[in-house]
């Protein structure tokens, strides 16, 4: 029971984390260089999540680290691409 | 061609069961494009702005009417254009961007009420709402409406005058149309507003000069006082290719094919019970589409 309530807890919390980082986006609106900041900080959240999540599920390989690191920079530049244009 | 699209889509044993799509090389190859499509938008811009650039059509006969409209669906008195008031306004945006800032109050600490003075107009009370890079003046003027603080000054009773300025220029390394709005009432005769005079529709501004702050201004004469007020009436822009249209076209059809990417290769795997090392493609998705979201609300125009 114990091991199935973790990875449902885990989204849980992804998604606070996920729904704050868009409302501290919006809050910030009228300021591209801090909404470039809380793009940065979710996708740093993001990393660490993913890190943390599989740490805890026991398949934290490097392969996995990767592509959540990619994951991140994915969103880094879209975020950038269009708060800059 | 079956083969490719799904060696690319789908997850198989010749790309170790998980789409080609979502592989480490070819998320490298995805910034790496985002970024080169990134240098060369900013590239072609600054070499052809009448192809790729920010449409824009702010006029400062659309901004009249569209306040005094606003007005007059509340019954207030019309405001009328004038001409101290708007060489205020020009002189403000002018110093905005010669001293880089946004902000009511200058670095210097330079107040809007001084430009007022400076520009002639005695004044009982004033306001100044400003906005900057929007792309037509219904834009603005909904903004404005659609913030308390400056809603107050449109529809405050005392004001009789109004004053604008339409600019373009580089404002903090950004390329930016500057919207200055000056509200006024005075007791005096000779600055209470006479009949608006026609001002020119503006000209299509398209060359990288009309993207430079604009010079110290310095009234030498009416004439030139005139001339240089009607300069500033309107920004009218009218590119091939709309930058923030196109750019936001391209990302999010970039994040839907993700998503989609995404969805497939985790429904393949789930339905076919395959274990694999590789990340959570739920949580991917809900990432992606919370990225997608924020990127909805980013809007280009800003008030103050």
């Amino acid at each position: 029971m114990k091991r199935k309530l973790i990875p449902v807890l885990n989204f849980v919390v992804l998604a606070i984390i996920l729904s704050s980082s868009v409302f501290l986006f919006w809050q910030v609106r009228d300021n591209k260089a801090m909404q470039t900041m809380v793009g940065i900080l979710l996708s740093v959240l993001y990393v660490t999540w993913g890190m943390i999540h599989h740490a805890m599920q026991g398949d934290l390989y490097p392969k996995v680290v990767v592509e959540y690191l990619l994951v991140g920079c994915i969103a880094i530049t879209l975020i950038v691409t269009i708060v800059w244009s | 061609m079956y083969r490719f699209l799904r060696h690319f889509f789908f997850p198989h044993h010749t790309n170790n069961h998980r789409a080609k799509a979502l592989h480490p090389d070819i998320m490298l190859a995805y910034i790496f494009l985002l970024a080169l499509f990134n240098f060369s938008f900013r590239y072609i811009h600054q070499q052809y702005p009448s192809i790729l650039g920010y449409a824009t059509d702010i006029r400062l006969g659309e901004l009249l009417n569209l306040t005094n409209q606003k007005r007059t669906e509340l019954g207030l008195s019309q405001l009328k254009l004038n001409e101290k008031l708007s060489l205020a306004a020009a002189k403000k945006a002018q110093d905005m961007f010669a001293n880089n800032y946004w902000s009511h109050s200058s670095p210097q600490g330079k107040t809007p009420w001084e430009f007022v003075v400076s520009s002639g107009y005695e004044y009982t009370m004033a306001g100044e709402n400003l906005a900057k890079n929007f792309s037509n003046s219904s834009g603005v003027v909904d903004a404005w409406m659609a913030s308390p603080t400056h809603k107050d000054n449109i529809i405050k009773p005392g004001y009789r005058d109004i004053g604008f300025a339409i600019v373009n220029g580089v404002l903090n390394g950004e390329e930016t149309t500057l919207v200055v709005q000056m509200f006024g009432a005075s007791d005096r005769e000779d600055v209470i507003a006479s009949k608006p005079e026609p001002l020119s529709l503006g000209t299509t501004t398209q060359s990288p000069i009309d993207q430079l702050p604009i010079q110290l201004f310095e009234a030498s004469s009416p004439e030139s006082s005139k001339s240089f007020m009607h300069s500033l009436s309107s920004v009218i822009q009218t590119p091939r290719i709309n930058i923030p249209t196109a750019t936001r076209d391209i990302v999010f059809v970039f994040l839907g094919f993700l998503i989609a990417v995404l969805i497939i290769d985790g429904f393949v795997v789930s339905k076919h019970k395959i274990i694999r090392v590789a990340g959570h493609n739920l949580a991917h998705i809900m990432f992606f589409a919370a990225v997608c979201l924020a990127l909805m609300l980013v809007k280009r125009g800003v008030l103050l």
